[in-house]
């Protein structure tokens, strides 16, 4: 009796134990871990398509921590229980590596993951050498992929360019990281031999791709008559160029012409790339590769803004500076090839911004401003040695040696087909006698176009002075930055640069000792590279409009619909610091454009005169009917729909472990339809005993 | 995918009820009826139980309370479908073409306690199935590999049980037999929340506790239903 109440107790015991432990919970949830991250998508062009997609159900590989070169070959000699998911740090990113296992093939290789382990990293960039090789200049001297010495970008591997038959997922954080790495240990990281026998950690990531071939297979598709589903394959990439002119330009009367053009005015074009690429979905910055030179031109426009006298005291009172930064460069110049052509057509500014026409005769010559890896080797490039160029390199030079400013700097010149890939190009390929002269220095990046371009590639430290960084400085005051710092770099070379063309539109030497202020370069790295909630945007912002999100604006052209955050910002940042204040106006009648109503420095609000406005960033291609996908004229980027991006961990059961499951259905299965079927057809035997419940009831009555 | 793994839990579970279907319900239409409105009642009391879970906010978490009321709403709905049943008979006579259904009250108890073991099968089971037909198995956080043979196996016991408990149950109640109505409602309680201690991955000790009372009930049931060692004899010496 004593044995049988412990025995109850005991059960009684384990079952409150039971009923405390016991938690409704999802058995997907335990079975599960998703894993944060960015994914690869496919983009395609005229001919090809590059790029990554998982299967259409999700790509399930068994996790490999790939820790030196030698683990390679445990995946690729002959892998005991296939397909893995190696996971790469990016040192060990090459192209020889992705090539290898591209040629093992999907049902060795189902998924790569590149994780966030920089410290043994030495380059990482997978734009090709010759950046936009095939819508530049068509000279073998312009860019030579086999020669470093002459290729744009000497540490490319091209990857950017490639076709993976596996989806790439990059995992920045660190704790996925651990959590991946953990698994791995746990689970795989032990008697390799076995891997076929035991359940393993693996890893599923969902990336689908709906386009494929080319951009020209899956316009047609989209586009395609029977296409009754309305679901869309690709987009074209897409986005806005933002411009603003120094000077206010003279609105249209209703009255006048819509191609009237004015052929007196002349404009100085000043220009650089808005935008910027990598392998990954919502990540890189692009900080060294396009933001250095975004940086300049908007201090040039801040600086030549308020040098310069007004339009009526100049020798020539129609002449202008236009500043354009292009979008969509990074994919075959789309912003500046569209520009070309809105030019050719008289559609640019575009009609709604009721401002003449500019024509090519408009342009008196034209500034790009390329990539600036490096200002101590900024050299001045320029097809021919015209007089042009001669004098704007002289100009530049006087200021840069010039012992009054100490900027210490000398700028060489190139004048020969060795163009660098920027926006000037498209002007260049339309007519090689067009002015173009191009500032850009040797190739110094060894993270160009990639997610490691970012605060670290420009050693930028944000010094959060919180002083007004729209005004001058006296060029002895360096606000405490050091010499070499990334603000003060800015502030030297758009210095030397606004004061060339202050003597060109002047005709007059810069002799004042007002030089651009470095605060304004730190609070533009800040919003660019740290956070879009930050002191510069809110200036330039409707007073009280809502916050930018506290991380950086996305800098890829994206497509319609995109987000188009950094066009936005770039917009009203040039239309702020390029703009009159006009303090007479009211805020109330501060309304209808060219007039708006900025927050300002100490978010006051100032009703101010604006001239900057949007012009579309998107290729011809897509514009003309019947256009040959592969003539290579104007850059045909797609990018490839998808529906979601996801990743999770997860034990992958053995093959061993799931036959012996449905073996042991079948056979329960089987020997149950044996026994009931012996059973039921001798049921009389079994059961022969009269029921006693029919017994207690009352006999059934007679029908 | 393991799809293996998820056909082999089917069959597992379902086999056996699959096959007592086929060769015993099938091929009468009453019998079929039969099963489908005890499966309903058995979703009434489910739909109650959950009335009562979400009415209770502070017991949410607290499964042992939950389980309690549920077998208590499931007994309850066994004891209705009961009295329907008895208080239809005439009628079943009439329109039954197999007077078996009515001249042995035992078939009608067996067939409503395999429409509530499946229905209740399949309730425990779908969600877990479900899980299951992703690519992956359990044990990355926690549990084991076992745990969807076992949840099958499990499900597979419960069917059973709700079987052998229909056919006790009934017979009880028409012989005022209240020990076997009280062992009923005990070991359906008892088996219940046995299964609790699953959270804990004791797996050996739910499942073997859960068959051996299987076991013994179904003998309970043999012996309601007429059998005797005897004609177990006779059975197996195919007499």
């Amino acid at each position: 009796m004593e044995k049988r109440v412990q025995a109850a107790a005991i059960w009684l015991l384990m079952l409150l134990h039971g009923a405390a432990v016991a938690q409704g919970e999802r058995t997907r949830d335990k079975m599960y871990q998703s894993i944060v991250g960015a994914g690869c998508f496919r983009r395609l062009n005229g001919t090809h398509q590059t790029g990554c997609s998982s299967t259409h159900a999700g790509s399930v590989g068994v996790l490999h921590l790939i820790k030196v070169e030698a683990d390679l070959e445990f995946l690729l000699a002959s892998p005991p229980s296939p397909p893995y998911a190696p996971m790469i740090p990016p040192h060990l990113f090459t192209r020889q590596n992705l090539l290898r296992l591209i040629e093992a093939g999907p049902k060795n290789i189902s998924v790569v993951l590149l994780i966030n382990k920089p410290d043994s990293m030495k380059q990482f960039s997978h734009e090709l050498n010759c950046p936009n090789q095939y819508s530049s200049l068509n000279n073998s001297e312009t860019c030579d992929a086999s020669n470093p010495a002459t290729s744009w970008n000497p540490w490319g591997t091209g990857l950017l360019h490639e076709d993976f038959p596996f989806p790439i997922y990059y995992i920045a954080d660190t704790e996925e990281i651990t959590k991946l790495e953990k698994c791995f240990e746990k689970f795989n990281n032990f008697e390799y031999e076995t891997h076929a026998l035991r359940s393993l950690c693996a890893v599923e990531v969902k990336s689908f791709m709906s386009a494929a071939v080319s951009s020209e297979v899956c316009i047609r598709r989209t586009r395609f008559i029977n296409n009754l589903s309305g679901s869309k394959y690709c987009d074209p990439l897409e986005g806005r160029n933002v411009y603003a002119t120094v000077y206010p330009r003279n609105i249209k009367t209703d009255d006048s012409e819509v191609n009237d053009i004015i052929t007196r005015e002349r404009f100085i074009l000043v220009s650089c790339r808005l935008d910027t690429a990598s392998m990954f979905d919502g990540v890189g910055l692009g900080a060294m590769d396009s933001l250095v030179g975004l940086a300049i031109l908007t201090q040039v426009a801040n600086l030549l803004r308020q040098l310069l006298p007004p339009q009526s005291s100049l020798p020539d009172t129609k002449r202008n500076v236009l500043f354009v930064t292009f979008n969509g460069e990074s994919y075959d110049y789309i912003g500046s090839q569209r520009f070309v052509y809105d030019v050719e057509r008289f559609a640019f500014p575009k009609a709604s911004a009721r401002r003449a026409p500019i024509t090519f005769d408009n342009i008196e010559f034209m500034l790009d401003i390329g990539t600036l890896d490096d200002i101590a080797n900024i050299k001045l490039h320029a097809l021919s040695g015209t007089p042009l160029a001669q004098k704007l390199l002289q100009q530049l030079n006087s200021y840069a040696q010039s012992p009054r400013y100490g900027f210490n700097l000398n700028i060489q010149s190139e004048m020969s087909y060795h163009i660098p890939p920027t926006s000037a190009q498209s002007f260049l390929r339309r007519d090689p006698r067009f002015p173009a002269l191009i500032l850009n220095a040797k190739p110094a990046n060894k993270y160009y176009h990639s997610i490691y371009d970012d605060v670290e590639n420009v050693a930028f430290t944000y010094a959060n002075t919180s002083q007004d960084f729209t005004m001058l400085l006296d060029v002895s005051n360096t606000k405490g930055f050091r010499a070499d710092s990334l603000q003060m770099k800015v502030r030297n070379v758009s210095s030397i640069v606004a004061m060339a063309l202050f003597e060109t539109l002047t005709g007059k030497e810069y002799t004042g000792s007002k030089v651009a202020n470095p605060v304004l370069s730190d609070e533009f790295f800040y919003c660019f590279l740290l956070s879009a909630d930050c002191p510069l945007f809110k200036a330039a912002s409707y007073p009280g409009s809502p916050k930018g999100l506290p991380m950086p604006p996305m800098r890829y052209v994206s497509v319609l619909g995109g987000p188009q955050e950094s066009s936005g910002w770039t917009y009203r940042v040039l239309g702020y610091l390029l703009s009159q204040q006009q303090p007479k106006i009211p805020k109330d009648n501060c309304t209808v454009l060219p007039l708006h109503y900025f927050a300002g420095f100490n978010g006051a609000g100032e009703c101010r005169l604006t001239t900057q406005n949007y012009s579309s960033a998107l290729s011809p291609a897509f514009l003309i009917d019947d256009y040959d996908w592969r003539s290579g004229n104007y850059s045909t980027w797609t990018e490839s729909t998808w529906s979601l991006f996801s990743a999770r961990i997860f034990l992958r059961p053995s093959s061993v472990h799931q036959i012996t499951t449905l073996s042991v259905g079948i056979v329960v299965l089987i020997l149950s339809f044996c026994l009931v079927y012996i059973i039921s057809s001798r049921s009389e035997v079994l059961f022969e005993d009269l029921p006693a419940s029919n017994a207690a009831l009352p006999p059934p009555t007679a029908c | 995918m393991t799809l293996p793994e998820f056909f082999g839990c089917t069959f597992i579970a379902f086999g056996p009820p699959f096959a007592l279907f086929v060769f015993t319900i099938a091929n009468d239409p009453v019998r079929i009826i039969i099963l489908i409105a005890a499966a309903f009642f058995w979703l009434l009391s489910l739909l109650l139980s959950s009335l009562l879970w979400f009415a209770i906010i502070p017991l949410r978490d607290v499964l042992a309370f939950g389980v309690f009321f549920s077998v208590v709403f499931q007994e309850c709905f066994r004891y209705i479908i009961y009295r329907i049943l008895r208080s239809t008979e005439q009628g079943l006579q009439a329109v039954a073409e197999d007077t078996r259904v009515t001249d042995n009250k035992h078939i009608l108890s067996y067939v409503s306690g395999l429409g509530f073991g499946i229905i209740s099968g399949m309730f425990a089971l779908v969600n877990v199935l479900a899980d299951m037909s992703g690519p992956g198995t359990m044990g990355l956080k926690s549990g084991t590999e076992l745990f969807f043979v076992t949840s099958a196996a499990q499900a597979l016991s419960i069917i059973l049980l709700h079987t052998f408990w229909s056919v006790i149950f009934f017979n009880a109640c028409d012989t005022n037999n209240y020990l076997h109505i009280a062992y009923v409602i005990g070991s359906h309680l008892f088996v219940s929340l046995l299964t609790l201690l699953n959270a804990s991955e004791l797996y050996t000790a739910t499942l073997l506790t859960n068959y051996i009372i299987t076991i013994l009930t179904g003998l309970l049931a043999f012996r309601v239903a007429g059998g005797t060692s005897r004609s177990f004899k006779k059975f197996v010496t195919c007499q």
